[in-house]
């Protein structure tokens, strides 16, 4: 692969791919983090992180050489966190409403 | 320290560079007002010649707030917000919740009560009527709105602003990450060597020093800006189908179980003193939920305590007024997501230990902005070395770097001016737009952007030493008024202005005897 090439991916990765991924994540977090004392923590932490989910992405794809490393990261998370919010679609049962109660 | 290798370094000072380039006179923008609204308060009481220092909350409520329950009709008993309005006033704002082009809005009947118990204003509308500028709060909710979201409309500014933020982010780590000697950068200062790397010094002397600071501010911003935006709907989808209601249920709403039957509501003085004495403080907001039910719950909200970070309230029950518990400011119980959550605002506002971490963070604002400026100077002056056209930008460097302050003290002549009359809360916003395109448009006509820049801090000056005779003559409290009343603030804001613009005329005097021809003087001028 050219090195333009590559910085292009690399930029793609950094740029809308990191949204997409955060974005994913915020929502699928929802899915699995644990609802906490008040049961309200898979609601409020992937709300606070998202800034910083989003910055790590960004600069994983940034600094790390390994640009298939940057696409296993991202893609990982993507298809983790795309995964479970399909599965609660497709069961269509309210998984962190039941957490909640 | 941070070692990266040569490449990963290089493209880090490229994203540095680029960051602040792409978005830096929008940050430069926000950071601004930011740092302007950290006082937002005290520019509110100063501008408005507030002199009533008792709390609404401190004056007796409870037959006012059953009087108001009364003459309301039912279905806006479902919830009632009381907060301060214009000089201690008492605001209750009677709504229900429903959901309007997939936002969640709250629409009833709003009141102001005056000192005296009686019902001065009646208005019915949504919580953005309610909310939104008055006519003695303009200038401060002008600045507040500027910050929040640039006056563009919903949801729009506030993404922009998120993205803003994002990009503050961005330039802070790489910022970090670039300094291979950071502790030996952060007290370099190298007085004599040349003007560029005089300012490149002080660029990351204050920018390091406001690194933490600058990180802070990004991410709890960012998470501001995105959240209602986003977030919630995103988190709502994932988690309740995409019912809003429901998530906000569950993450403010208070746990019980529901006990429809009709109840008067108990006696709110009971509440109102027994919350202040419990909190230390006096209560910032006051929400009721099912008013005139048996099941109607109470929450007062407070500043933190002395020595404290998370802002606190207290849960009583409504029909009895009886003391609850200490409640979270989100959830039902303690919780280290809804600590985390609680603690952002008062982190972004600087506002946890009163006027000292007021003051500190409008100093580490200021130095943000610093920052953000000279940061683009040096882009601009390492450009300059290559010969290329970056003359538009320079141009723009000025225009919005020292315009922006010109053009919010415009509008707060302006606001001094009309409030009197009671349109302050059109020509506020109208003399800034008016303000900044004058400004725009003689910064792209003047012969040099220095030239200009003179201009724009000797227009500074001058408003800001007209601003005092100026609020006496419009007819607000003089010294001694002020200071009677218990409102040192409003001396304490004049001073700053006449000092402040005192200071840039000196230095406009200054300069100009030392170095009349200087081109490149903008960056010296701005310090």
């Amino acid at each position: 692969m050219s090195p333009t090439s590559r910085r292009w991916i690399r930029i793609a990765f950094a740029g809308p791919g990191a949204v997409i991924v955060a974005l994913v994540m915020m929502a699928g977090m929802a899915l699995w983090l644990p609802g906490g004392a008040a049961g309200i923590d898979n609601l409020i932490l992937p709300l606070v992180l998202v800034p910083l989910v989003w910055a790590g992405l960004f600069f994983h794809a940034c600094l790390d050489r390994r640009l298939g490393r940057v696409a296993i990261v991202a893609g990982g998370l993507f298809l983790i966190h795309g995964g479970l919010i399909a599965q609660k679609f497709a069961q269509a049962q309210p998984a962190a409403t039941e957490s909640h109660r | 320290m941070i070692h990266l290798p040569k490449d990963e370094t290089k493209a880090m000072v490229a994203v540095h560079g680029w960051s602040g380039i792409l978005l830096g006179l929008l940050l430069y923008a926000v950071v601004l007002t930011g740092t302007a609204a950290v006082f937002a308060e005290e520019i509110g009481i100063w501008s408005a010649g507030h002199v009533t220092s008792q709390s609404a909350f401190e004056r007796p409520m409870a037959d006012t707030i059953r009087a108001l329950g009364d003459r309301t009709p039912a279905q806006y008993h479902e919830a009632v917000d009381l907060f301060e309005v214009g000089d201690h006033d008492l605001g209750a704002f009677f709504h229900r919740h429903e959901m309007d082009k997939g936002e969640l809005i709250s629409r009833g009947i709003f009141y102001v009560v005056g000192k005296d118990g009686r019902v001065i204003h009646t208005q019915t509308g949504t919580n953005e009527d309610v909310f939104g500028p008055r006519n003695d709060s303009a200038l401060s909710s002008f600045l507040v709105d500027t910050h929040v979201r640039l006056h563009v409309p919903n949801p729009w500014g506030l993404l922009l602003t998120g993205i803003v933020g994002l990009s503050m982010l961005v330039a802070a780590v790489s910022g970090l990450l670039i300094h291979r000697h950071l502790f030996k950068d952060i007290f370099t200062l190298r007085r004599k060597a040349n003007p560029v790397l005089v300012n490149r010094d002080r660029h990351s002397v204050a920018g390091t020093w406001s690194l933490p600071f600058a990180f802070i501010l990004a991410f709890t911003g960012s998470f501001f800006s995105f959240f209602g935006t986003i977030g919630v709907p995103i988190v709502a989808m994932a988690a309740f189908g995409g019912d809003v209601v429901a998530l906000t249920e569950a993450v403010y709403g208070t746990p019980g179980k529901p006990d429809p039957r009709p109840a008067a509501i108990g006696n709110f003085d009971h509440i109102t003193s027994d919350a202040i004495a419990r909190a230390g403080a006096i209560p910032t907001f006051v929400a009721v939920e099912s008013f005139g039910r048996a099941d109607a719950k109470v929450t007062t909200y407070h500043p933190p305590k002395s020595g404290g970070l998370a802002p606190i309230s207290l849960l009583y029950d409504g029909a009895t007024a009886q003391f609850n518990q200490v409640k979270p400011l989100i959830g039902p119980a303690p919780s280290a997501g809804g600590t985390l959550a609680a603690i952002m605002s008062p982190l972004h506002l600087g506002n946890f230990a009163g006027l000292v971490s007021k003051a500190i963070w409008f100093g580490l604002g200021f130095a943000m902005c610093y920052v953000t400026y000279t940061g683009i100077r040096l882009w601009l002056v390492r450009r300059e070395e290559g010969a290329r056209s970056l003359g538009w930008l320079d141009r723009s460097l000025v225009i919005v770097g020292l315009g922006l302050p010109v053009a919010l003290l415009a509008s707060t002549v302006a606001f001094l001016v009309t409030m009197p009359m009671g349109s302050a809360t059109y020509w506020t916003p109208a003399s800034f737009l008016i303000a900044s395109a004058v400004i725009i448009l003689a910064g792209f006509l003047w012969r040099s952007s220095a030239a200009f820049a003179r201009v724009l801090q000797a227009a500074m000056a001058a408003i800001m030493l007209i601003l005092l005779p100026l609020r006496l003559l419009t007819g607000g409290p003089g010294w001694a008024s002020a200071m009677a009343a218990g409102q040192p603030v409003i001396v304490a804001l004049d001073l700053a202005f006449l000092l402040t613009g005192g200071w840039l005329l000196w230095s406009i005097v200054r300069t100009s005897q030392s170095r009349p021809s200087a081109e490149h003087g903008l960056l010296q001028a701005a310090e």
